[in-house]
Order: C-alpha cells, then structure tokens, then sequence
C-alpha cells in the first residue's frame, strides 16, 4: 500500500512569562468568576497550567488571549470594553479561558463528567432492548406507515 | 511525465463514494487505481483521544473548513459570496473521517419531488431502485438501528442491532408520544457490536472528530481495506489537476501531482466521486478543445443547483441527568413527523429531526453564548458555573435537516485568485439559503421547541437556525435529459460515455437526509452497473 502515514503536530504557540500569567489570572476570573461549589479560573489553574494547552492548539485563541493581555486598566472595566466593542475579540478570549477551565479533570468532575477525557463506556448486553421494555414505541407502530409511497413502484 | 500502467477504472477521492466504488469494482476483478489528495489520518493523531478535543477541533489542522485548516491537501473556497462555509476533510475516507455517521435513508417521496409536490425535479431512479444498493452499503458501514421503522417502506433489517436510546432518546421519546409525533431508534453507521474491520462503538461521543478506536464507519476503516485486498492501489497525496480525453472524446485518464511532480495515470474507464464540491471543480479545471466549459458540461449544469443543505438545532435543558455525552454521537432517536409536504404549512418539502450527544463543555458554553434568547442573558463571570452546571449532562439537543431545492443561481465555479498547494484553482462558492428552506427549518426549530416542552424541559432554546452541515450536493445532477443534466440514471456522463460521477453532486435534489447513505448506493449501484455492462461498456485504449 503506498499510504504515507503524516505525524501532525499541534502549533507551537507563545509562552506567557509570570507577569503575563497574574494579569491573566485577573481577566479569566472576570470570566469565569467560580462559584455554585466551583472554583474561579485562578482557582483551576487556568493561568498558571491549562491556559498552556489551549495556546498549545489554538493559534486564534493565542491571539486573542495576547491582545487582551496588552490592554490596561480594571480588569472588568477592559473586559466590558473588549465586549462592547470588539465581541469577536471577547469571544476569542472568552472561549480560551473557558476552554482552559473546562479540560481542568477537577472541573470536569465537579460538573459530572465522567473522565478528564471522553470515557470508554460499551453498551452492557440487553441495554438497548431495556430502553424499549416498555412498549414506548407502540404507539408509533400502531399509527401505521407515515410515508408516501412511489407511485409508479414496480 | 510518469506513467503507470493503465487500470481499468480510475477513481478520484477516496471518500464515502470512491471508497464504495473500489471496494466493489476491485472485489468483481477490476483493476483499480484510487486517487486522493490528502493523506491516510492515523487514529492516534485525531482530536478524541486527548482532553482539549473541542479546541483541537476548531484549529489549522481538524476544523471541518478547509479553509480555517488549510492543510497542504486541502484547496481554498472563495465564500465572499456564501452564506455558509462549506465543510469537508480531504484524505483517505473522505469527509466520513469527521462524519457523525447518522445514517439516513430517503424516502420514496424523494425520488419524486415534482410528481408530488410540483417542484425541481423527480429523479429518474425510485427508491425502489436503490433499496437492494442500500441494503449492500448497510452492511459496508457497519449501520446499528431497529427494523420496522413506520416512516419507511419494508426491507431488509439493519445489519446490526440498535444502540441504545439512551436517557436523552428515551426522554425526548416520552415527550413526542405525548404529542402524537413519529419517532424512531437513530441508525447509525456505527456497529453496535463489532463488525467486519469496525470493533465496537464504546460510545466515546465524539464521532465527529474522528473515531479514535475504528469503530465508525469511516470509509478508510471499512472500505479502503477491502479494496486494497482485493488488489485496489490508493495513491495518497495525489492531487487531479486534470482528466485527459483521447481522440475519441473518451476518458482515457488523470494527470495528477505528487510530492511536486506531474504524474499520469491512463484508465480505461474513469469515476468522480471528489465531492459535491471537489468534482464540479475538477470537471471545469478539465476544460478542453472539445469542451471548452469544462469537461461533460455541455449542458452548463455543472457547478450549479449546489444544495449546502443547512440545519438548525435547539437545545433543552432537563432537571434529570441525562448523561447527555454518550455516544454515538450522531443520533438516539429520529422524527419523520414533519418530513413529507404539507401544502397548509406555507412551505414544501420538510425536515427530518434526530437527537444528537451534546459534544462536550464547550460546545455547550458556545449554545449559551449564541443561543436565541439566552445570549442576552448574563452568562459570563458570575453565571458561568452555574450556567454550565444546570447544562452539562442534562440537555437534549435537536438537529433539524431541511430540504434544500435546488437553485441554478447556487454554484460552484472555479476561483481566479486563489489556488491550492499545487497552483490549481480554488472553488468559488456562491449559495445563499433559499426562502423555502429558511422556513423550513424555522418551522422544525418551533415543533422542535414545542418537543422539548412535551418532554419537560425547563428551557430550550434555538441555537443555529441555518448551519452548514457538510452536505455538499447537487453540482453534476442525474437525469434523463443531457440538455438539462450531467450523468444519466447510472451516474454516467451524457457528454462521455466512459466518465462517472457517484459522489452527491448527481442528487436532483438535496432530500431532509444525511446524505452519505444515498451516496454509497448510488456509488455502489453505478459499481453495479459497469459489472454488469462491462461487454457494451465503451472505454478508452488510448
Ligand atoms: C463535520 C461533518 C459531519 C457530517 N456528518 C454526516 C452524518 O452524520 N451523516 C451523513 O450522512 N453525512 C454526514 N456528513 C457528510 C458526509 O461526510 C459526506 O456526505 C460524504 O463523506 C461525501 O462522500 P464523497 O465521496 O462525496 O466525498 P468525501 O467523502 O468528501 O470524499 C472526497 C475525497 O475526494 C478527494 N478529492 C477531491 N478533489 C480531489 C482532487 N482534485 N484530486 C484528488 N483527490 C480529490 C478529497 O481529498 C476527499 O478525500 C458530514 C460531513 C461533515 C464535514
């Protein structure tokens, strides 16, 4: 077989340096401000751990992590500026932090996920038939076929 | 130039149909030379096995547009006048490496569009025509769904037993018993059990960014195997810049390039099957003395009634865990209940519906963020976790696919100004989503919103209204009449009687379905075909 197998490797992205971590660490938690027995995204680490993976894959949230970085000022009061008059720019930036905060395996945890990643979980024997146990789909059957059928069949 | 030796059918793209076709043809005896731009994907590499699948998904190298992945393999399309991006993966498997797998059957209806409701065009096939052809692919794919299905003629059952409905499925299946409205077990090309090169769904839930244990019915997994077995070559990274003619007007074959060199590869007989997209654009590029808009396009059809098909989708919030992440992915119950033409409705055509896993965190994040009615609502900081809390594992998501008739105006056309890696001409897409099926899928999203209510949810909300679905279809259409189509009932060209279109660029029309069901077995009836007629068949000895 002439297949050539291609290795693909993700986009090598910027490293925030420790000061661009802490002013991070502000902004996200405007975004993700915790509570409902969970943490802020400080509290997850976005800043300090996870943020790294998102700029690891995703060269557009990269950027506009970075330009939101550069901006100065409260932190509340930039990020409803960046809303007000760039959504895209807060939506980038939104999804990065949010993104960082969702792959944390504590936060996936807490909001009942089953695995850091999707979990392998094969249907158990009889499974599909116990959904249907109960005639559910009696009545469907019972109201009898609901297409048109071709009206030259052979 | 290198030159191989000649094969007796030459296929280009290695998706859903050339994959069907190879396997087939190479199974019958043919030679077989399978030509593809892209690569062979190694599971290990795809989004599904690492946490941030979501994000990997949207970046330069699994986004489902070429454009935003702008791999080497992919070539550009020009959306300055689209409503919709137009999605696609180019490599061994085609776009079924990133399909969800729901695996949908047409109905009778379908094949007549004009004789039942006085629009576009009746294929000049039946259903009936195609049944023995569904049946073969069903088994291809490794389909998993339930006989007895009231919204379709008899048949064979489903090769493989249903999946579970799941707690979502038997929810929303609570909800429309209440209204009276049809549903049914979702089909899916994904075995319930391990089938033939499929090993068995585990039920991951993230079909859509390639299956990372080989049990979707990706055509790379379940074709290309037994095509390459059967003695078929597949040639990767092997990019069609043109199909040749002999002095006869015949196919005789494709000059393509590879790793940067210009190669040829003769046939006797020659297939398209490079998507709705991909074959329209290759048929202009093969422009020619003879037919100097674009090869078999002397009825000026080819590139034009593009069907982007586009969906919508409305999510419910429930107050149970409904573990709203288990695979497959694609669909635990369908609703045919609003697929055929009710003239009171203010529309034609309809909408077929299924229940689909809610992908993950984020996508669930973004339905707050974009949703009809909620984006105004306070979501960020404060609202965010619980927010997300109310949400994960506890919705039910709707997806709605309308009919789209099909409009000349709806094209693809080659680009002047962008070209692919290898100089070639991207596609220039021009589609805007016709009023009908706007208020189709307007329609579907409101029933929908009512099945939600029915099935007691606490919210539930519109989400995308008019998405593009991946479905490329309508650029080379099927017909009796060579002044008003391109291929004729077999996917034969009328212009050259040895060239075959099998990919959904032949559909008349676009159907409420998922498509790649209707694309195989058009594919594997054409494969039919030329067994069949292989004495009469005229092929070039160029
Ligand atoms: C995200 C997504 C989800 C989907 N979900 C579903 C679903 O659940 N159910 C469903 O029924 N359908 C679904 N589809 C659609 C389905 O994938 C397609 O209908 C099907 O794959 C089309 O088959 P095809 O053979 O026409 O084209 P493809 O499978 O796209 O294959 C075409 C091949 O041709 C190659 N090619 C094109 N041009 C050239 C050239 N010039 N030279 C060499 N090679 C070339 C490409 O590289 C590609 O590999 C989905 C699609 C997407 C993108």
């Amino acid at each position: 077989m002439s297949a050539v197998e291609v290795r693909l490797e993700p986009f090598g992205g910027v490293v925030l340096s420790a000061a661009q971590r802490e002013r991070l660490a502000l902004l996200a938690d405007v975004v993700v401000a915790g509570g409902a027995g969970m943490p802020s995204a400080s509290g997850a680490e976005v800043h300090t751990q996870w943020i790294d993976r998102v700029i690891a894959v995703r060269a557009d949230l990269a950027e506009a992590v970075s330009r939101v970085l550069v901006l100065e000022g409260d932190p509340d009061e930039v990020l409803a500026g960046v809303r007000a008059g760039d959504p895209e720019l807060f939506s980038g930036f939104a999804f990065a932090v949010a993104g960082a905060y969702l792959i944390n395996p504590r936060v996936r945890r807490e909001l009942g996920y089953p695995g850091p990643a999707p979990m392998k979980s094969p249907a158990l024997p009889g499974e599909a038939e116990a959904y249907l146990e109960d005639g559910i789909l009696d009545v469907v059957i019972a109201r009898g076929p609901i297409y048109r059928p071709t009206p030259d069949a052979r | 130039m290198t030159q191989a030796s000649t094969a007796d059918v030459l296929i280009v793209g290695a998706g859903a149909s050339g994959a069907t076709a190879a396997k087939h043809l190479a199974e019958q005896g043919f030679s077989v030379v399978v030509l593809d731009q892209g690569h062979w994907t190694s599971p290990s590499d795809l989004p599904g096995n690492h946490p941030e699948y979501e994000l990997l998904w949207g970046n330069h190298l699994w986004h489902p547009d070429p454009n935003m992945r702008s791999r080497p393999e992919d070539y550009p399309t020009n959306l300055d006048d689209s409503e919709q991006p137009v999605y696609m993966y180019n490599g061994a498997g085609g776009s079924t490496v990133f399909f969800a797998a729901v695996w949908s059957r047409p109905l009778p209806s379908d094949f007549r569009v004009r004789t039942f409701d006085g629009v576009a065009d009746d294929w000049p096939i039946s259903y009936e025509d195609l049944q023995p052809h569904f049946d073969a692919t069903d088994r291809d794919m490794g389909v998993s769904g339930l006989a007895g299905n009231p919204a379709y003629p008899p048949g064979a059952p489903p090769p493989l037993p249903a999946h579970p409905i799941h707690l979502t499925g038997l929810r929303m299946a609570e909800g429309l018993n209440r209204l009276g409205w049809h549903w049914w077990p979702g089909y899916s090309a994904i075995p319930s059990r391990a089938h033939g090169h499929q090993t068995q769904c585990v039920r991951l839930g993230v079909c859509r960014t390639g299956c990372v244990v080989g049990a979707k019915g990706s055509a790379d997994v379940t074709l290309l195997p037994d095509a390459l077995r059967h003695g078929a070559r597949i040639e990767t990274g092997a990019r069609v810049a043109r199909i040749t003619l002999d002095e006869n007007g015949l196919a005789s074959g494709a000059v393509y390039f590879q790793d940067g060199e210009e190669k040829f590869q003769p046939a006797k007989l020659v297939m398209l099957g490079a998507n709705g997209i991909g074959t329209p654009r290759l048929l202009l590029m093969s422009d020619s003395a003879r037919f100097p808009n674009g090869l078999a396009n002397t009825s000026d059809m080819v590139g034009r009634r593009l069907m982007l098909h586009p969906f919508g989708s409305a999510v419910g919030l429930y107050e149970d865990d409904l573990e709203d992440w288990v695979g497959p992915a694609g669909t635990q119950i369908e609703c045919m209940e609003f697929y055929e033409s009710d003239p009171s409705r203010g529309f034609v055509r309809g909408s077929k519906w299924h229940v689909m896993g809610t992908g993950g965190p984020l996508e669930m994040a973004t339905r707050w963020h974009i949703g009809e009615g909620v984006s105004e609502e306070p979501f960020w900081g404060a609202e965010f976790t619980a927010r997300m809390k109310q949400s994960i594992g506890h919705s039910i998501d709707w997806i709605v696919h309308a009919e789209d008739l099909p409009e000349e105006h709806n094209r693809v056309t080659l680009d002047p100004t962008i070209a692919d890696s290898d100089g070639l001409p991207g596609a220039k897409i021009t589609y805007t989503t016709s009023e009908n099926t706007h208020k189709i899928l307007d329609f579907g999203l409101n029933r929908a919103l009512e099945a939600h209510e029915a099935a007691g949810a606490s919210k539930a909300w519109v989400t995308f209204r008019n998405f593009s679905s991946g479905h490329n279809l309508g650029t080379a259409k099927m017909g009796d009449d060579p002044e008003t189509s391109v291929v004729d009932k077999w996917g034969r060209s009328h212009d050259v009687p040895n060239l075959y279109v099998i990919d959904g660029s032949v559909f008349p029309t676009s159907t409420a379905t998922n498509p790649t069901s209707t694309i195989c077995a058009l594919a594997k009836r054409a494969a039919t075909h030329i067994v069949e007629t292989r004495r009469e068949q005229e092929v070039s000895t160029a």
